[in-house]
């Protein structure tokens, strides 16, 4: 559904990316996740044909975005970090008016607007203006403006910053909701824990370069990291576990918690905890590690220069 | 019914019930004022104030509300919103142009009703009003486009540039004369290339030139805004077509033909330097897309001002070779076509090297510091000293010869280039 290839956008002094490139399969929800200043907007801006790079090329289904930008921007929404909305419009002209512009006739928009506003609970602030809305509510119609043309790509940056945890909620629902209907989203955020909820995939930028791209949702069980847990910290705990075969250790916390992968399945897994116990360890817990989307960005993270 | 969204908008915005009951109250009161200034009747008082008013409304109002209905999206941010619309430059420019002004014209045509009933019968109306609507219309197109021009610079504040609008205004002022129908009545000639055309007339057509252009610029300037390439053929058709109309003026031997041509190349390089988007990355751009033979990618990156600069050095060429009848304009100054060229390419280097700074707001102000100071102050300095040399190192028309003004403008200009090139090499 969109394809990057060695995009490379460039600020006075700095390369903001560099030789950027990757795929995003139609219905997907990717998260784009980096440190402050990776050039995850940057990266959006260009997708969004808002900001020109150097070189590189970008296709959306199939269409060149350099190339023909307007026709790019009636397949996809973007969402900007700062909404963009009209404080002197009520939501409904607000509404009306990216209707028209996206190419809805005039006939159809009330049932476009009737539709979005429906889906994210904004029917009844249709008469208000922005201004006059929450953060949250301002966020919504934002979104509201950015998905009424029912695009089959949606670039959305920051969307849960500053919302309560319910909204959040509802964010991850209305996400879910767009990806069943068919559409492609791309959603940059800090909150790791927040993008797991919905995210299917990630894409790692650090200093403007994609560092990672991994599978979230259909992560290998057998890569997944045991922790073992003791009731009290084991002095030479890493000579003790070296002894073991059929582990490889990760990480050993205070000499109580370690981070462990088995060769094998629930039965070695058995096998080895007879081992430990054998060993005379204080065993309280010996589990699968409840792996998360943090994880995974801090284990990429840490595994680049 | 599917009219244009961006005028749509705009309606939303503007017209509000206050103002659309409002404005016909606040002119019926003054409107009144000139019915008993008139001895109780519509008279020459009411024909005066009425168009007096249509031109302030229009022209001052007008360009304001323009300017702030592009100025105004890049403040609150909402400038993206409209940049992903699928709307047609087009569609936008004029959805901005007449959408924003519907209030202006709400408020002009109740001013030229009242003109049209307060006019004696008999005298020339429709001429009059198609001039005042015309140069209105205008006065709104370039402020829009100066709109564009700020929010590519980064301006969000309307305060200075409103000020070079309203300069504008007091220099089109004259058009105060249309509402004299005196004018009208006047069967002067213009000669134009050797046709004699009735002055009015030929002030029509001109001005329907001028919004032709105006339109073209707001639409190639929001083609630019909306990411669509673009080519600068239209920058080089301007200049040829203002070259060609200016020429018309000009008796026909060949060399005020090739001096006004230059001048015009140069106003236009040094109006298109600052109207453009320098940004040092789009020269990185251009010399990547030279490098891999990709002519229509360095077309649409190259600055118009080469363009017009380009146009500008066959003339320069043809001057040069020409007999000067200007070559001598005082005692000490001369006018030597290719220094003044180099002078001009300096002028450039300097605006761009301020323009890859960290203030690219402030080129504008700095260069012309800087050419204060180069122009003026620097060679008046040492002519007073009695250091003629010196001052033509600095002001190279002060020469005695071609030559040595050619060396003293390549010096300039190569220590220009050479500054900023380094510093286009620190930006990019």
């Amino acid at each position: 559904m969109i394809a990057v290839d060695h995009l490379i956008f460039e600020y006075p002094g700095l390369r903001a990316l560099d030789d950027v490139s990757f795929r995003i399969d139609r219905g997907s929800i990717t998260a784009l996740t980096g440190p402050n200043g990776a050039g995850k907007t940057t990266l959006l801006r260009c997708m969004a044909a808002l900001d020109q790079p150097v070189s590189g090329a970008i296709r959306i289904d199939g269409i060149d975005v350099l190339e023909q930008p307007r026709d790019c921007h009636r397949i996809i929404g973007y969402l900007s970090d700062f909404f963009g909305l009209y404080q002197r419009l009520t939501v409904r002209q607000c509404l009306h008016y990216v209707a028209r512009a996206q190419g809805i006739d005039e006939q159809d928009c009330d049932a476009a607007i009737a539709g979005v506003c429906k889906r994210l609970h904004i029917l009844e602030r249709l008469e208000m203006r922005p201004g006059e809305l929450s953060r949250g509510l301002r966020q919504r119609v934002a979104i509201a403006q950015a998905i009424i043309h029912q695009p089959q790509v949606v670039l959305l940056d920051e969307p849960a910053s500053g919302l309560d945890p319910e909204a959040r909620h509802e964010l991850a629902e209305l996400f879910l909701d767009l990806q069943r209907q068919g559409m492609t989203l791309l959603v940059s955020s800090h909150i790791l824990a927040e993008l797991e909820a919905y995210c299917s995939d990630m894409l790692v930028l650090r200093q403007g370069r994609i560092v990672e791209q991994v599978a979230i949702k259909n992560r290998n069980i057998a890569s997944t990291p045991y922790k073992l847990s003791l009731a009290t910290p084991i002095y030479n705990l890493k000579e003790i576990l070296n002894q073991l075969t059929g582990i490889s250790l990760l990480k050993i916390e205070t000499d109580q918690r370690v981070w462990l992968t088995i060769d094998g399945d629930a039965m070695q897994q058995h096998r080895i905890l007879k081992q430990l116990l054998a060993l005379d360890l204080p065993v309280c817990e010996f589990a699968l590690a409840p792996g998360n989307l943090q994880d995974a960005y801090l284990e990429t993270i840490k595994q680049q220069p | 019914m599917n009219i244009n969204p961006e005028f749509q908008r705009q309606l939303y915005l503007e017209c509000s019930q206050a103002r659309l009951i409002g404005i016909p109250l606040i002119l019926g009161a003054v409107f009144t004022l000139s019915y008993f200034a008139d001895n109780h009747r519509l008279a020459s008082a009411s024909t005066q104030a009425a168009m007096t008013l249509f031109l302030i409304i229009t022209l001052l109002w007008g360009a304001r509300q323009t300017m702030d209905s592009v100025v105004e999206e890049y403040r609150d941010r909402t400038w993206d919103t409209q940049r992903l619309s699928a709307l047609s430059p087009w569609q936008m420019a004029w959805g901005k142009w007449l959408g924003s002004t519907i209030m202006v014209w709400y408020a002009g045509l109740i001013c030229l009703l009242v003109y049209l009933i307060a006019s004696d019968p008999g005298q020339p109306l429709f001429w009059p009003c198609f001039y005042a609507t015309g140069g209105a219309l205008l006065v709104q197109g370039l402020s829009l486009l100066l709109g564009q021009i700020s929010v590519r610079q980064g301006h969000t504040k309307t305060g200075s540039t409103l000020l070079i609008v309203l300069l504008g205004v007091f220099i089109i002022a004259p058009w105060n004369r249309f509402a004299s129908f005196a004018y009208f009545q006047q069967t002067t000639a213009v000669t134009w290339y050797h046709l004699r055309v009735i002055q009015q007339d030929f002030e029509l057509i001109s001005l329907l030139l001028a919004l032709f252009w105006c339109s073209i610029g707001n639409y190639r300037l929001m083609s630019q805004e909306l990411g669509i390439r673009t080519i600068p053929w239209y920058w080089l058709a301007f200049a040829v077509f203002l070259i060609v109309y200016l020429g018309g003026f000009l008796p026909g031997t060949s060399y005020p033909f090739s001096l006004m041509a230059f001048m015009v190349c140069i106003s236009l390089s040094y109006i298109g330097v600052v109207i453009e988007r320098n940004e040092a990355i789009r020269i990185k751009r251009l010399l990547t897309y030279l490098q891999q033979h990709n002519w229509r990618r360095s077309a649409e990156e190259l600055p118009i001002w080469c363009v017009s600069l380009l146009l500008a050095t066959p003339f320069a060429l043809l001057l040069s070779v020409s007999e000067h009848p200007m070559r001598n304009l005082g005692s000490s100054f001369h006018f030597y076509p290719l220094p003044v060229l180099l002078l001009l390419l300096r002028d450039l280097a300097l605006y761009l090297f301020f323009s890859y700074g960290k203030n690219p707001q402030r080129a504008l102000s700095l260069t012309l510091l800087w050419g204060v100071l180069l122009y003026g102050i620097l060679p008046g300095m040492f002519t007073l000293a009695g250091q003629n040399w010196l001052a033509a190192l600095f002001f190279p028309l002060w020469a005695d010869s071609a030559g040595g003004a050619l060396v003293c403008a390549l010096l300039q200009t190569a220590a220009l280039s050479a500054l900023l090139f380094r510093r286009w090499q620190e930006s990019v």
